[in-house]
């Protein structure tokens, strides 16, 4: 009786101490957003996110940060589709081909190394890269860099939603008289939620990194021209804002993170709905 | 021309455990071939060996032969995807693929290119065959996951048979089902005899009674006794095989 009354006890406190930090995390995300859209109301404007900085923007002048926000996606979509573009093949190979095998595991040790090392380092390393081609600060550059960043993410997590696919799968395919190359095709299938997911993060990652663009693609007032030219960033554009010694524009730095927070949120919601949609199928 | 399926001295090793040993084995055609024994006895490792889905495990080692129409399926150069489309199979648990209900059966006659253009009509056959397609025809195009589980199970047997395999191996494949769909799974099977060469693993000694024309009985590895139904039920000849019977081991 007395060690039943125990377990119940415990059992209590347990749900409230789970509660406890459900409710922490919650109230952290909560007072971020709070704080940034609290400060960065005052700051946003049509002209905000439709122009460009002024000549004497960082002085409270006239302009936007269209310059940083554009840079910023096409920074990190191109970062993140050159991540793909290596992280898929990789992480299939090692589900179809590799196996358990002694390449797999150096594979994710070398992935998991990578998601470790900080991006400013990344950003040195892009550096030293970019002098050895004789490539200057641009887009290309911020691309390539950022890539790094974002491809363990992409990998290792992709990586994780391929372990969980019951083996069966991959039995009931083959009884078909299926190649390992169909069979992947029926992998991708299962996976697309996940592998969403996957780039979603990158994407995130990558859209939210300030150290390795900052020696990588430059920073600028003008829109993105093209791949050689070097582009503005959020991060970097809000830092700049937030240097300054006014006020004005310390509260648009706050409307710039509210940008970058808004442009996250919103391709989050996207990525569910579509994963929700291309997941129909997917057996559980 | 007539297909045929034997193993000839076959060995399997899960890395240090030898866990099929010496199998030799001419599996009759058109009947029902059950595999019965206890747990860990080999009967699945056989079973799989025989359409070489075994060797998507890491770890093991095969050695022997195992012969479609004389050929050795193990030998180097030969298709494996062409063995694994003459041999279907019938997992454990029912698992649809991530697909509707129509692709499902449609997806195996499409990577074939056997439908001549007819993948509906096909389709249609094999959901028929099964017992599913009144159950199922206004929703084809749902999510497979959304059947019961003894819908699923024939869905995977519509499946297996829509890429007209000769020989379907079934891997205890009412053991995951209620009473009520096991049978239905069972008394397809039995429809299915004559058409296909039929090998099944089974936990259950009635159910081999009911089903089986032929009998194979595994102990650790090893195929003790086989012989035709009848006459293994009615007069077993080893010791093992009378006490697994009358339910003293295993």
């Amino acid at each position: 009786m007395k060690h039943n009354q125990r377990r119940k006890l415990i059992d209590k406190i347990m749900r409230w101490v789970l509660r406890l930090s459900i409710g922490g995390a919650t109230v952290i995300l909560l007072l971020i957003v709070g704080i940034i859209t609290w400060r960065g109301i005052p700051g946003l404007s049509w002209e905000m996110i439709s122009k460009p900085p002024e000549g004497s923007f960082y002085l409270g002048g006239g302009g936007g940060v269209l310059n940083a926000i554009l840079g910023s996606l096409l920074l990190a979509t191109g970062a993140t589709l050159l991540a793909s573009l290596i992280a898929v093949p990789v992480v299939l190979y090692i589900h179809t081909y590799a196996g358990r095998s002694r390449l797999a595991d150096w594979l994710r040790l070398t992935l998991d190394v990578m998601w470790g090392i900080p991006s400013i380092v990344y950003g040195a390393f892009g550096f030293s890269l970019m002098i050895l081609v004789g490539l200057r600060a641009s887009l290309l550059a911020g691309i390539v860099t950022v890539a790094f960043v974002a491809l363990p993410i992409l990998a290792r997590t992709f990586d994780e939603v391929l372990i969980l696919v019951p083996k069966e799968l991959r039995e009931s395919t083959l009884a078909l008289g299926t190649t390992r190359f169909e069979m992947l095709g029926m992998l991708l299938k299962q996976t697309l939620p996940g592998l969403l997911t996957a780039v979603l993060l990158a994407f995130g990652r990558a859209i939210g990194d300030g150290a390795a663009p900052m020696f990588t693609a430059g920073y600028t007032d003008r829109l993105p021209g093209g791949l050689t030219q070097p582009v503005a960033t959020l991060p970097l554009s809000i830092f700049f804002q937030l240097s300054a010694p006014f006020k004005e524009v310390q509260t648009r730095a706050y409307a710039s993170a509210l940008i970058l927070t808004a442009i996250i949120l919103l391709i989050s919601f996207l990525a569910q709905y579509t994963s929700r949609r291309l997941g129909r199928n997917v057996i559980r | 021309m007539e297909h045929s399926l034997a193993a000839h001295n076959l060995n399997v090793w899960y890395g240090q455990q030898h866990a099929l040993k010496g199998i030799t084995i001419d599996l009759p055609i058109r009947q029902i071939t059950a595999i019965i024994g206890p747990s860990g006895c080999g009967k699945s490792t056989f079973l799989k060996s025989l359409n070489r889905l075994l060797e998507l495990n890491e770890i093991v080692r095969i050695d022997g032969e195992v012969l479609l129409d004389g050929e050795n399926i193990y030998a180097p150069g030969t298709d494996v995807t062409d063995v694994r489309t003459r041999i279907g199979m019938l997992a454990q648990k029912p698992f649809p693929l991530p697909m509707s209900i129509y692709d499902n059966v449609a997806y195996g006659m499409k990577i074939h290119g056997m439908h001549n253009g007819h993948v509906a009509d096909n389709v249609e056959k094999s959901l028929r065959a099964v017992g599913l397609w009144d159950e199922v025809a206004d929703r084809l195009k749902a999510p497979a996951t959304g059947l019961s589980g003894g819908q699923q199970q024939r869905l995977c047997l519509a499946r297996a048979i829509a890429v007209e395999p000769e020989i379907l191996l079934c891997d205890e494949s009412t053991a995951s089902l209620d009473p009520i769909a096991a049978q239905g799974i069972e008394s397809l099977l039995l429809e299915l005899r004559g058409d296909y060469t039929l090998v099944i693993v089974t936990h259950n000694i009635a159910q081999a009674r009911r089903l089986a024309d032929y009998v194979m009985f595994m102990w650790l590895g090893e195929l003790v006794e086989h012989g035709p139904a009848s006459e293994f039920f009615a007069n077993p000849k080893a010791k093992l095989t009378q006490d697994y019977l009358a339910r003293r081991i295993g």
